[in-house]
Formats: structure tokens, sequence, C-alpha cells
């Protein structure tokens, strides 16, 4: 074609027309990375509903206020974090597909969040094939750190459960007639074959050792045989629903064992709201309560249960703590990592997380080899006149144990 | 310690027996397969229990209360089944199965993930006869149990509706050249089912405890007791209820807990094997 002198105008028009569209293309694109650069993001997930609603909410909050502290406080580097969360359903499956969500499409900087080792297990999986660091905020399967996942971290581990448990057992209460139950889950059954373990090692015979299903809807054949083997300690690794069930039973069969331990789920608001002054005398173990902290964090703790009572109008419990400080691991790890100059990236943070040494009011943080936290350890509770108090160890406890504990006729 | 277990396996069973007759009798009539029934339990449970805590009403004045909520869902979950066409039980267990998870959500959104439980302290007294001990809960199960059946048996076996309800079991399309109006049969099963679950999910808050998710559990055990029993045979429920209560209390004794379902299982495979038709099903419904 002839050029022309319309031919050329047009042609400097569009090529002016093409600049311009050009050039607002890439301030959009400037724009938009510059948008994405001011903001760091995280994912979660949990099981905000399902048989597991009570506890991945929980756990979901303590991690929103880690959050909101964090942006309050300007952020990491001056970059906002944003909390992307998902919702398990309480299904491993479901869990496997919102892992790969945020690994791949949301492309999350690291993952936190997680209750029970059936749902943090797949989740970790996913998280390892995308090199995405992981903090659980609940889990206890010795298998699942042990098997090698360099990007899998916890901050809770069973042998924290363990040793004030075998302590208190051996040093204190001294039963004549133990007898361990325990729900077919595998955190619920380690804990009662470390347990055993550990006081077979201290001179102390274990009388039954049964297991039972959890959610278990009738405990009264079980309670027939522990009265009739003359039991007078039980040991249950059950949860919040079957403690209410097997404390009530208990009660409508006149049974009265010296003491009853249920390590899990018993050290709640909830739990003694529910059962009343049924939940007297019972035993648990906790590893934070407003009030109950390590010592040295009191200002850190009183600061959670205040931000968190401001954002959610209650007491915060030990589950909501245990997602806080699963946030607040990762919110330091990524800190550091921007601290050094370095890129935030997968491979970064899991070696900020290896080097982290952090003291916050659930535990003094620091990861061994697998990613099990070195300090976790709890403390054994007693319910006196509806408040938790401390019997061991005896350097954390703040009052004695009761022990037997009264007939259900004398209270 | 034998005749504990015998009175906390027969309690147990009629404890099953509540949870599972408004499925059945819903089953049996219109062959909805209301995978909501469990939910619609725990939502009871829940009604009674907030008006026992927020309101302080004597437990024994929320029952209506419960009935009249589940009554009305009940029709509304009715008039969603009668619009369903066939395959009817394929699709009812598609639609109950929406219901349940809207449910469920609802019931975690208004009463939080919390354990509820209704504490009432005289159902856990109790009296010792020589050898044994009977709580006032148990005794509430069982003597319920029986004189909900008793009714139901009444009903069924000594009126013209019952007639009518019973020939819509056996076999709907006779039922309706026999001039009975079906489609009413099936609004009267819902009702009757709505009463049930009504009565049945207030004593659950207390002899049991309510969280949102419990349904699924409460569903199964009604579905396994139905096929127990047998569809559309109502005296059988109680029977089906006893002997799974009974059998799942002496292998904790005998076996352990961990055998427990087990050997339920192993019964209801068994029975399935040899009277696929149910405990008292002859092959009729």
């Amino acid at each position: 074609m002839k050029t022309t002198p319309k031919n050329r105008h047009n042609f400097f028009f569009s090529l002016h027309k093409f600049s311009f569209i050009l050039f607002c293309f890439s301030f959009l694109i400037f724009w938009t990375e510059t948008s994405f650069a001011a903001t760091i993001k995280i994912g979660e997930i949990n099981p905000l509903s399902g048989r597991f609603a009570k506890q991945g909410i929980e756990i979901h909050q303590g991690i929103e206020v880690a959050v909101a502290e964090a942006n309050t406080a300007g952020g990491i580097d001056g970059n906002k974090l944003q909390l992307i969360s998902r919702d398990d359903q309480s299904r491993p499956d479901v869990a496997i597909s919102r892992a790969e969500e945020l690994c791949s499409w949301e492309k999350v900087a690291a993952i936190t969040g997680g209750y029970v080792d059936s749902l943090v297990g797949p989740i970790a999986a996913v998280t390892k094939k995308h090199k995405i660091p992981y903090v659980a905020s609940a889990s206890l399967q010795k298998e699942l750190t042990q098997n090698k996942n360099p990007y899998l971290f916890r901050v809770s581990k069973l042998q924290g459960f363990v040793e004030p448990l075998c302590g208190i057992l051996t040093e204190k209460i001294k039963p004549q007639r133990l007898a361990i139950l325990y729900a077919a889950t595998p955190g619920s059954t380690e804990l009662a074959r470390d347990l055993e373990s550990c006081l077979k090692k201290r001179g102390l015979m274990v009388r039954l050792f049964e297991k039972f299903r959890p959610g278990t809807p009738d405990f009264t054949p079980l309670i027939a045989k522990l009265a009739d083997m003359k039991i007078d300690v039980i040991v249950s690794g059950g949860f919040t629903p079957d403690h209410i069930l097997f404390v009530r039973q208990l009660k409508e069969n006149r049974m009265t064992p010296k003491a009853y331990i249920g390590p899990f789920g018993i050290a709640y608001e909830s739990f003694i709201h529910a059962l009343g002054k049924d939940a007297d005398y019972l035993y648990s173990t906790c590893v934070w309560h407003p009030g109950i902290t390590v010592p040295g964090t009191e200002e850190a703790s009183n600061s959670f249960v205040d931000n968190f009572k401001k954002m959610f109008s209650r007491q915060p419990n030990t589950t909501n703590m245990h997602g806080y400080t699963s946030a607040k691991v990762l919110i330091a790890a990524m800190q550091n990592v921007l601290n050094n100059g370095q890129t935030l990236n997968g491979e970064n943070i899991r070696h900020a997380l290896i080097k982290l040494d952090l003291v916050l009011p659930m535990e003094h943080l620091r990861f061994d080899a697998d990613g099990d936290p070195v300090n976790y350890r709890h403390v054994v509770v007693q319910i006196q006149k509806g408040k938790l108090v401390v019997v061991y160890p005896p350097d954390r406890a703040s009052g004695h144990n009761i022990y037997p504990m009264p007939s259900w006729d004398q209270r | 310690m034998w005749t504990t277990i015998l009175v906390s396996g027969i309690s147990l069973g009629s404890f099953y027996v509540l949870i599972a007759l408004g499925f059945a009798l819903i089953f049996g009539v219109t062959r909805n397969f209301n995978l909501a029934h469990g939910e619609l339990l725990v939502l009871a449970g829940y009604s009674s229990y907030w008006l026992w805590k927020a309101w302080a009403f004597p437990f024994v004045l929320t029952f209506p209360f419960a009935i009249l909520v589940i009554l009305l869902i009940c029709l509304g979950l009715q008039h969603l089944f009668s619009r369903l066409r066939d395959p009817i039980e394929l699709n009812s267990i598609v639609l109950s199965f929406g219901v349940a998870i809207l449910i469920q959500n609802s019931m975690l959104f208004f009463f939080s993930g919390n354990y509820r439980l209704i504490r009432i302290p005289i159902l856990n007294q109790g009296f010792r006869i020589p050898g044994f001990y009977v709580s006032y809960g148990q005794l509430t199960l069982f003597l319920l149990s029986l004189i909900i059946i008793g009714i139901l048996y009444v009903l069924m076996y000594r009126t013209y509706l019952g007639k009518a309800l019973r020939a819509t079991i056996q076999n709907k399309n006779a039922a309706a050249l026999a001039g009975i109006n079906v489609t009413a049969m099936g609004t009267l099963a819902f009702c009757i089912g709505a009463v049930l679950i009504g009565l049945a999910g207030p004593l659950y808050g207390c002899i049991h405890y309510l969280y949102p998710s419990t349904g699924h559990e409460v569903t199964l055990l009604a579905i396994t007791i139905t096929i127990f029993a047998g569809v559309g045979h109502l005296n059988g429920i109680l029977l089906a209820g006893w002997i799974l209560g009974l059998a799942e209390s002496f292998t904790v004794v005998l076996c352990g807990s961990s055998w427990r379902e087990m050997v339920s299982a192993v019964l209801l495979l068994t029975l399935l094997a040899f009277r696929p038709h149910g405990i008292l099903g002859n092959g009729e419904g």
C-alpha cells in the first residue's frame, strides 16, 4: 500500500493510541505488583464446620487475634498481613483440596491452623509437595513429624502431656488400681501407650487398658466393669463429649473413683459450664489458661486475653491460644526473613522457623530437628469450685489437689 | 454386675427406640429416606435447651415447644418431599442431605459449637433394688419407650386411621386404589414423626449431649434400627433396640469396649443374611 500523509497520520495516531494503552497497562501491572508487595498472604485451614467445628473455630479465632495484632503494629516491614481462611469441614479429602487451593492458586507464603492429626497429616503432605512451610496449631501424632517432612512444624507434642501425667500419678496420686481408657484416635492411643510405658518404668501397674470409640453413646457397662474391678483411678483419653457422658453416668451409677483424669477436653470453661458442680474435683492437663501461663509472660498473656476479649467478647481458652501461638510463630519467622534482607519464600521461612527462639505465653518456642516444639509442657489442673487450680508440677502449682474426690452423695 | 449390665442394655435399647421411631414411621409410610432425621432430633434438643436455659422453663414444659418447632419444619420438609419424582428414595436422600447440612450449620451459627447438656438432677438419682441400682433416667427411658410404642400400637392396630397407615406402608398404590388418601397419610406420618422427634430430642439433650454435628450418628442409628426391625414394623423397633442395646452392653463387659460396634455390625449383617426383611419382617413391606 502506498504511504500517503493521511495514512502516516493514521499510523502515528495508532502508535500514540498503542503507546497510551501500553502505558496504562504497564501502570496497571506496576500498581498491582506494588499492591501485592504491600500484602503478605498467610493461609489458614481449620475445621470450621463438621464434628471438629468447635475446636476449629477456636483455633481460627486465636489466629485472627495474632494477625490483627501484627497488622495493628504496622504489619511485617510495612507489609500488611492478609489471612486467607479455608474450612476443611472436618474431612481429610476437603483439607487436601483446600491446601492445594491455598498453595497453587492463592500462592500463600505459609500455612497455619489445623486440628487433629487426621486433618493435619493431609495438609502437611500437600504443603511438603509445594515446599510451603506449615505450622500446625494442634497435632500430636509422633509419626507426622518423624516422617521427615521438612516443611511441617507444630506448636504441640504428645510428650508434653505424658510427663506431667506420669509425674502426678507416680508422685502424688499413687493409685492402687489404675485404668487407662483411650479413644480410638491416633493421638489418644499414642498418649495411652506412652503413659502406660512411663508408669511401668516407674513401677506402677495398669489394671485395665481399654479402647473405646469417641462418641460412644453409653458408658454404663464400662463403668460396671470398672466398679467390678475396684478401679480407684481412671485416666480417660476421650474428648469433651465423652467426658460429659462418662462423668454424668458415673454419677448416675453412683460410682466415685478416687480420681478421674481426662487429659483432653476438660480444662475448658465450656466443659465446667456444661457439667456444673459435677465437674468439680476432675483432673485435666492444660498448657495455658487465663492466669496459667509460662512464668515471665504474664504481660503478654494478659495482652492476648484483652485483645481476644475485644474481638470476640469472651474469655479465650487453651485452644484459642494454640491458634494464636502457631500464627505468632509464623509471623515472627517471616519478620526474621525480611529483617535479614531475604526474599519471603518457603525455603527462607522454613530456615527462619528452624532458628526461631521465641518466648510466648504458651511455651518457650524452639523447634527440634523434626519440627516439634522443644519446651511444650502441660501442667496438671484440678477443677475446684468451678475454677482450674494447678496442682502439678510443684514449681507451677497454685494449690493442693483434693484426693480422693468426695463421693457424689457427699457433695 | 450382670443385672446392672442388663438394666443398662435395656435402657440403652430404649434410648435407641426413641431415637429411631420417628425415622421408621416416616420412612415406612412415605418411603422418604430422611437423612435430616438426626439433625431434626438435635434441633428439638436445642429448642428445649434454649427454653430451659434462657427462659428457665421447667424441662417438661419445653417438650410442647420442641414438638411445635419440629412439626413446622417437618411440614415444610414434607412439602419438599411431595414434589419429588421417582426414584423417590434416591431423590429424598439427596434432598434431605442438603436439608441436614442446612440445619447443622444453622445450629452451629445460633447455638455455637459448645457442647450443651440439659442437666436434670432427678434423672441422675435412683433407687436400689437388691442386687442392682436403677436411675430415674434409665427408668424414664424404659417407660417412655414402652408408653410410646403402646400408643403407636393402639393407633396403628386399633383405629381406622392406623389401618389406612398400615395399608399405605404395605402397598401405596393398592392403598390409593382402595380409596385411601395416601398424600394425607404421608402428611400424617410426618406429623406423628415430628411429635416423636420432638419428644426424643429434649431427652437426647439430657441423656446424651447436644452438638450440631451429632445428628449424623443419630441418623445412622435410626437407619440401623429400622433395618434391624424391618420396615413398617413398629413393634420390631422395640425388640431391635433392646437386642442391640443388650448386645452392645454385654460385649463391652465380655470382650471390651473396642468390640462394641463390631458385634453390632456382625449382628446386623447376620440378620440381613438370614432375615432380609428384618427381625419381625415377612417381606410384605
